[in-house]
């Protein structure tokens, strides 16, 4: 009986649950998507590496504290007489040896620039070592064969517009070399993305590890006696600590893990994505449901008078939402697929090719159901209760709407305790002096806020939207009058409608007060310490010896400083020891930088000390004249003096540990220094420092992907790594208000149904269809812009109070973006307007003497 | 048939200067098409004179809600021409209709006559407002004083009685000056009382402030208080009573009952 009740009502409301079910299939479809998608690809890239990967993989043991690929560091090799030793290895059947680093850029000589991916994926070059079963085959041309010939895979060609018997051209660790194109190889499977480039075994040996006999790893493939595991263990004696022997499943793991976080970044962005349209999709459930209970008052008044009981009420409501989230789920499910197949469109744009035939496990139904009923259930289960609590007597009265005034002294105080609360948190976190304690405040502090402005939304909705109102009637008349009104009538239904808009407001206005104040900190942090008046920094790789001869050569320069990274671990005076990376620089680093004293002297570095930051000294009770023992690996180690404590707030200098090139130079001898990982230059009195940077960029010209910056252009650089965070951002922002306008809609939508009565009455008394439709418009600005005050609201305190936090760990400079923040404001109004546009058709649409007749 | 005469009496061109309100000429009104097809209004002519109080009768069904629904505007005939004061209806379009409403016509409905967001006095000027139009002040007064709402002017809807609510829409139809007020069974949600209170005004509006109303209603006590009411029986004017009584009405009233029946 209750199922049919609510089936028959349901069925009746169907236009009114169109944007609720929209909401839940849109949530709904991004979960599913998701998990679609991570599962093809995943499967995908398990199929590749199951079917390419070796029975077990020998290769150089990475040092401490670190990958050497990580860092730049020289490029470890397996010698020759290992890989003749494991071939004659019990239970081996043949023995690989093979060469490949990530360190090496291709450039296409015609252009002089760069091939291949620019972030992300790596460019791999290597020797070609086919293996008993490849992952490339060759589709045209022939596999290179002597030192001047190279094979490249076939998408990069593409992009690169390259061809057979083009040149080409890579530059390594060990020089810049040039080569003509003698085959194009192609994916049997899948290409995860990189930029492959290959040459036969000595001519890789010879250009990219600077001799030959080496390799970077040996593949071992097994002649069925023995399993992996054990031939693993085996070789692992044979080969000593000094290299590390891993399993097929291992290596499958290693790869695995590589494009799994960038897969795993993706899935997070898109369970973001899917969060967001959950949450607001909340609220639109909440009012559909809200005002269906308050338009069936009467009938559900009746219904208790006839002897239904409240529990019988409340179900029937519960089991109409149940309904509405089965059907939005299975909808959203369906959605979700498409939204997957277009993931993987979008990663075949950016050079992943995976399979097209969606894997879909258990997982993906059961998390689609889950969430879109408990979301649909959960939401409805306010109006529901509410529904219960109407009395038989509302059957009898006229205006048969609930009230809404009881609740209210308890919405307050606790809406008022939560904020308040919250807003305490914000305050100790903006003032602790400990980070730990501030980023946990500040934490719960943005938590407690937000609950809090949700709960007192309709309270703050009266006074905020009796404000903004006030002006309404002055601007526009009788229309901006009955809007106002309109727009007070429900503040609970105004409160929950504008919560979506400000949700995704405040998150994207603390957003990008911390983003721009990352930008003002850094320059105010290079305009305070940085002397020098280039910065050279490389896309990919390393800084080279010969890039850094080309630099030195400069005319008008007057000198440069190299900065390198070395991985150590470090065992201080109490004997606790810690991974970190020993940044050496050369002795023209005290003049290019003002270095922060805390304590020590700057004299010291040259003397042959290290620098620590004051966090570090305090929280190991360190202090200037303290050794510290520092372990590079393979016997190399070291004592040094602290000379310098620098003080924190400065990202240049924060967690750096600097010691000049000539110190480390005493353990780790120069050739086994990895290449820099920035240089900076200086211009020498009196020369032209335009014309100097001019000068230097031509000197490096043979290399592009190094690029010279003045300090402006560093600045702007900074910026631009900033932006991508903030491209994020605004996607999400992009989505929230999308969805926002759904709610928006919505609301609207239903009201100018529970208002058609009074619509004909107006229009009866002669307001025009035009004034009606402002009418409407300024009713949607109206909670547009409310949402968008409390919005920015939240969102400034969340994103000063962040800042105060981060003060002291480089983030020193406070920065609102006032342009933004503004646009967003004015975005937020035509939000409203957007929104308005059907609604405001619809009534404008009704006709009057049916919208009289009505109810 | 009297009544037919008299209303074409009147006047061939209603366009003009001319003693009439409002005019309709040979208006019909028909709804549906085919087999369904309803008549609700057959060749009306019908003349409403400026400054008197006429009543609407007829049984339910009649066409009485459909005759004050094309006099005034809001709904189109499907032949015949109507006119208000001097200007032509028939054929205007949605925007001039809506400012004819707004600046000539007055309206009083059954219920829901209120906007709930606005209080009294602000329902009582929201034509005015809409036209952009100040109210004049004195005459503001005096309409809220006739029809004696006062200490009430800043209630909101739900927080009048049902008689109340229909005084105001009483003043919101007289405040503006209209030429003509129509009003569809304004006293039929009311206790007797009340009814008697809201006609009171009516009455007063008429013979005080010279107004010119049209009332649709089926209770003779509330057709005794007009000058002149009309009698409408399947969509046609079937006669007319001047200077009506409760009693005369329901004589009438039954005549025509026994008359259909038999
Ligand atoms: N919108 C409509 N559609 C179809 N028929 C209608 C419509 N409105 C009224 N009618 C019919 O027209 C006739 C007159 O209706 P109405 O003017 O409302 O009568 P009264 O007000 O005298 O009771 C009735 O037969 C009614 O059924
Ligand atoms: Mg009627």
């Amino acid at each position: 009986m209750l199922l049919k009740t609510s089936l028959r009502s349901l069925l009746a409301h169907k236009g009114r649950m169109v944007l609720s079910l929209i909401a839940i299939v849109l949530s709904v479809a991004f979960v599913s998507g998701t998990l679609v998608f991570s599962d093809t690809a995943t499967s995908t890239f398990d199929k590749l590496f199951a079917s390419t990967a070796s029975d077990v993989q020998v290769s150089p043991a990475p040092p401490k504290g670190g990958n050497a690929a990580d860092t730049g560091g020289k490029t470890l090799t397996v010698p020759a007489t290992t890989l003749a030793q494991l071939t004659a290895q019990p239970g081996v059947k043949s023995a690989e040896g093979s060469v490949s680093v990530q360190s090496a850029t291709l450039v296409n000589p015609k252009t002089n620039k760069a091939v291949g991916p620019t972030g992300g994926a790596p460019t791999i070059v290597g020797a070609w070592v086919p293996g008993p079963h490849p992952a490339m085959t060759v589709t045209s041309g022939s596999a290179p064969s002597g030192p001047r010939q190279m094979m490249i895979d076939a998408d990069t060609a593409k992009h690169a517009n390259l061809h057979l018997g083009d040149p080409i051209r890579i530059i390594g660790d060990q020089g810049t070399f040039d080569f003509t194109i003698s085959g194009i190889a192609t994916f049997t499977g899948t290409n995860p993305g990189a930029a492959l480039a290959f040459t036969d075994v000595p001519t890789a040996q010879q250009d990219l590890l600077g001799s030959t006999g080496g390799y970077t790893s040996i593949d071992l493939y097994g002649d069925g006696s023995k399993t992996d595991d054990q031939l693993k263990a085996e070789v692992g004696a044979v080969v000593g600590s000094d290299y590390q022997a891993k399993t097929a499943a291992e290596q499958k793991a290693d790869n695995q893990k590589g494009i799994g976080s960038f897969l795993d970044f993706m899935k997070y962005v898109m369970l973001g994505f899917a969060g967001i349209s959950l949450l607001v999709g909340a609220f639109l459930i909440i009012n559909t449901f809200s005002m269906l209970v308050a338009q069936r008052t009467r009938e559900i008044g009746l219904l208790r008078a006839l002897g239904g009981s409240r529990k019988q009420v409340n179900r029937s409501v519960l089991i109409e939402a149940l309904l509405l989230g089965v059907i939005g789920s299975t909808l959203g499910m369906a959605a979700g697929l498409g939204i997957a197949l277009l993931l993987i469109q979008l990663m075949k744009l950016a050079g992943m090719n995976l399979s097209t035939s969606l894997d879909i496990s258990a997982s993906v139904p059961i998390a689609s159901y889950l969430v879109g009923i408990v979301i649909t259930v959960l939401a409805a289960w306010i109006p529901a209760r509410r529904a219960g609590k109407v009395s038989p007597m509302a059957a009898l009265s006229d205006h048969g709407t609930p009230s809404e005034g009881a609740s209210n002294k308890i919405r307050m105080a606790l809406g008022l305790l939560v904020t308040l609360g919250g807003g305490a948190l914000l305050a100790a976190g903006a003032t602790a002096k400990q980070l730990a304690a501030g980023g946990s405040d500040l934490g719960l502090g943005l938590v407690l806020t937000l609950i809090g402005f949700v709960i007192l939304g309709p309270l703050l909705a009266g006074v905020v939207i009796r404000l903004l109102g006030a002006v309404l009637p002055a601007l526009f008349g009788p229309a901006g009058r009955l809007a106002q009104r309109n727009a007070l009538r429900n503040p609970r239904r105004t409160g929950a409608t504008a919560a979506a808009l400000m949700i995704g407001l405040a998150l994207v206005t603390g957003a990008s007060v911390v983003t721009n104040s990352m930008v003002s900190s850094t320059s105010a942090q290079i305009d305070k310490s940085v002397g020098a008046d280039y910065i050279i920094t490389v896309n990919h790789g390393g800084l080279t010896a010969p890039m850094i001869a080309a630099a030195k050569g400069t005319a008008g320069l007057a000198h440069v400083t190299e900065q390198r990274e070395l991985p150590a671990t470090f065992t201080l005076p109490g004997g606790k020891s810690v991974d970190q990376l020993v940044s050496a620089v050369s002795p023209t680093f005290a003049q290019d930088f003002s270095l922060p004293v805390s304590s020590g002297s700057v004299n010291g570095l040259a003397a042959g000390g290290i620098t620590v930051d004051a966090n570090f000294a305090k929280d190991n009770s360190l202090k200037v004249g303290d050794r510290i023992g520092i372990d590079y690996g393979k016997g190399r180690t070291q004592s040094l003096p602290i000379a310098l404590v620098t003080s924190t707030g400065n990202q240049i200098f924060d967690r750096h540990f600097f010691a000049t090139i000539d110190t480390v130079d005493q353990a780790v001898p120069a050739d086994q220094q990895p290449t820099d990982v920035v240089v900076f230059g200086k211009a020498a009195a009196g020369a032209d420092v335009e014309k100097t940077l001019t000068a230097l960029q031509d000197s490096l010209n043979a290399y592009p992907q190094v690029s010279v910056q003045d300090q402006a252009g560093y600045k702007k650089l900074v910026q631009k790594s900033v932006d991508t965070l903030l491209y994020l951002v605004y996607g999400l922002l992009g989505l929230a208000i999308m969805v926002a306008v759904l709610g928006v809609v919505n609301t609207l939508a239903l009201s100018v149904v529970e208002r058609t009565r009074e619509i004909g009455l107006l229009r009866a008394i002669g307001l025009s269809r035009r004034q009606l439709r402002r009418m409407i418009r300024l009713e949607s600005v109206v909670i547009a812009l409310f949402g968008a005050i409390l919005g920015t609201g939240l969102g400034l305190s969340w994103g000063i109070t962040t800042q105060r936090v981060l003060r002291n760990s480089g983030l020193n400079v406070l920065s609102v973006p006032v342009g933004t923040i503004v646009v967003v404001l004015l975005l937020s109004a035509v939000v409203g307007l957007l929104a308005a546009l059907l609604p405001a058709f619809r009534a404008a649409r009704m006709n009057v003497l049916a919208a009289i007749a009505s109810g | 048939m009297t009544t037919a005469s008299t209303a074409v009496q009147a006047s061939e061109n209603p366009g003009g200067p001319s003693a009439s309100a409002a005019a309709a000429r040979q208006v019909t009104k028909a709804y549906g098409s085919g087999e369904t097809r309803v008549t609700a209004l057959d060749a009306v002519d019908v003349d409403i004179q400026r400054g008197r109080f006429t009543a609407i009768m007829g049984p339910s069904g009649s066409g009485k809600s459909t005759l004050m629904h094309c006099l005034a505007g809001l709904d189109t005939v499907s032949e015949g021409r109507i006119w208000i004061g001097d200007t032509e209806i028939t054929g205007l379009r949605d925007k001039q209709l809506t400012r004819l409403r707004r600046d000539k016509i007055g309206f009083i409905f059954q219920a829901f006559n209120l906007l709930p967001t606005l209080n009294a006095l602000e329902n009582i000027t929201l034509p005015m407002d809409i036209a952009g139009r100040k109210a004049d002040p004195a005459w503001l007064q005096q309409v809220v004083e006739t029809v004696g709402l006062a200490d009430r002017l800043k209630h909101r809807p739900t927080q009048l009685s049902g008689g109340q609510q229909q005084r105001v829409a009483v003043a919101r139809a007289l405040a503006a000056r209209p030429e003509i007020i129509f009003g569809d069974e304004p006293t039929g949600n009311l206790d007797s009382r009340s009814g008697a209170e809201v006609l009171t005004f009516l009455r007063r509006s008429v013979d005080e402030l010279a107004q010119t109303i049209v009332m649709v209603t089926h209770d003779p006590v509330a057709a005794s208080y007009a000058d002149r009411v009309l009698f409408l029986a399947d969509g046609v004017i079937v006669d007319e009573m001047h200077g009506p009584t409760a009693d005369s009405v329901l004589e009438r009233m039954r005549r025509f009952d026994g008359k259909r029946t038999s």
